[in-house]
């Protein structure tokens, strides 16, 4: 079989050879490839310049199609969109202590001890805002709107989350879900992921120094970010990681395979990590 | 291959990849293709005028496009749906490049595309770049080449490039190709090795 058919059905539409070639299951042991003469017996092209057009006109069709269901992959926004608000927290978190920096060093008064309600980055940046340089004032309103705008990304990406994944989110919530899938490199590989990986994706360094030179194994990367991970008392967190993580591995097959929010499991998964941290207290 | 005062050209539209123009040629850059590197180290090295170029690993259409300025027909397989769309962009200005968005190690999803070819060009990040290339053999003439551009860090960055290009070497003559010519793409491409084969 050839992309314009076999005898009896032959034609050179582009949405025909798309179909046959979808179709196909081309045995490559003794297969003679396509000779362009043949289709000009069968009356389809009149030469090869026409040929070669039919031929590119069918493979674009093809590629095209291909590209646009890439594109329409339910995870491929929210992979950018959380990955678009990682790189924004880096930026953000460096112009904030580059500002402060530049502006202590123009401020011989100004010192960070006894500051009654600390001088972290929020409440350092609104204040260069009002008492610093006019170029300062200008750089501190950037990343002041900046950060409203990650914000905004912050609660966009949560509700993508609850869409596009929706058993990951009821077990983490958006946010970290969107983070370990995006990690993981797509929907389709966090479903094929067993949870031990699951577990330690975000701590792949220490997870390698792990296997190298015998540094104790990491408990938990991204997931840690979870409440009920990072609150979990010392004892118990490891063991919370671990089921959390495994949960987490058969919410991404649902979500990949299903796409939809399956309530029974997410109780009774939701249930059984809950119940660990009774025990542990 | 065009040559104006030893700087490799092409006869084309220009303006596909930012590429200098001389006297109405497109300059072809060593630096940016391999297929460049591999005229500018070995001058002997030509393609098929009028022949037919099935092009594996085709990515943004870069080299693509100096190559379809050659050839009478470029067949050219890419996986990657980003670059794909770079490609289809080249194949919409070139009326003689067919892009095949497939991946070059499953010939058998779009071999009812394909015709014989006079040339098969490889340039793909696999660690089984030589099982791609024999399996590809079942659309190369039996007059035609095989340029398979060896990307040994590809294959097994804890191996050195010479052994990978050793074993590489040896499992295409195992499958009935003579290694013509085998060329390192230094200084243009480090860990990178052309390999011309033909038909025993």
């Amino acid at each position: 079989m050839y992309w314009y058919g076999l005898s009896g059905d032959v034609s050179t539409d582009p949405a025909d050879a798309a179909a046959r070639l979808r179709a196909a299951k081309t045995d490559m042991s003794g297969y003679v490839p396509c000779d362009w003469c043949e289709a000009e017996r069968l009356g389809l092209v009149k030469d090869r310049q026409e040929y070669l057009a039919a031929v590119r006109r069918a493979a674009i069709y093809l590629a095209e199609e291909g590209i646009a269901a890439v594109a329409q992959e339910k995870d491929a926004e929210l992979l950018q969109m959380v990955r678009t608000l990682d790189e924004m927290d880096t930026v953000i978190n460096l112009l904030s202590e580059r500002l402060i920096e530049w502006y202590i060093s123009v401020t011989p008064s100004f010192s960070r001890k006894y500051l009654g309600s600390g001088a972290g980055a929020s409440r350092m940046v609104p204040m260069i805002g009002k008492k610093g340089t006019d170029l300062m004032k200008n750089i501190a309103r950037e990343i002041l709107s900046m950060s409203n705008a990650r914000t905004g990304l912050m609660k966009a990406v949560s509700r993508k989350a609850v869409s596009v994944i929706p058993n990951m989110s009821v077990l983490t919530g958006g946010l970290v879900a969107a983070r370990l899938v995006s990690r993981a490199g797509g929907l389709a590989a966090a479903a094929r992921m067993p949870g031990s990986s699951m577990q330690v994706l975000g701590a792949e360094g220490a997870l390698f120094s792990h296997i190298r030179a015998g540094t104790p194994a990491p408990k938990h990367g991204i997931v840690f970010q979870h409440r009920r991970v990072h609150n979990a008392p010392r004892e118990v967190r490891g063991q919370v990681a671990r089921v959390l993580a495994s949960k987490l591995a058969i919410a991404a097959r649902l979500d990949y395979f299903r796409g939809e929010l399956d309530a029974e499991f997410a109780a009774t998964a939701n249930a059984k990590i809950d119940s660990l941290l009774e025990v542990g207290r | 291959m065009i040559s104006v005062n030893g700087v490799l050209v092409s006869a084309g539209e220009g303006g596909v990849c930012g590429e200098r123009m001389m006297g109405g040629y497109r300059v072809w850059d060593p630096y940016r293709s391999k297929l460049a590197a591999l005229w500018y180290l070995d001058k002997s090295t030509d393609l098929p005028a009028d022949g037919v170029v099935l092009y594996l690993g085709a990515a943004n259409g870069t080299t693509v496009s100096f190559v379809a300025d050659y050839v009478e027909a470029v067949y050219a397989v890419e996986f990657a749906p980003r670059p794909m769309q770079d490609l289809l962009m080249v194949a919409r200005k070139r009326k003689n490049i067919v892009p095949i968005f497939a991946d070059a190690a499953q010939p058998e999803r779009y071999a009812p595309l394909l015709e014989a070819v006079d040339l098969v060009y490889q340039d793909v990040a696999q660690p089984n770049q030589a099982e791609i290339a024999i399996r590809h053999l079942p659309f190369l003439h039996s007059e035609g080449k095989l340029i398979l551009m060896l990307k040994t860090r590809s294959v097994d960055v804890r191996q050195s490039s010479e052994s990978v290009f050793a074993d590489a070497c040896a499992e295409l003559s195992d499958a009935g190709l003579c290694v013509m010519k085998a060329v390192w793409l230094l200084p243009y491409h480090g860990d990178h090795a052309a390999i011309v084969c033909e038909r025993r």
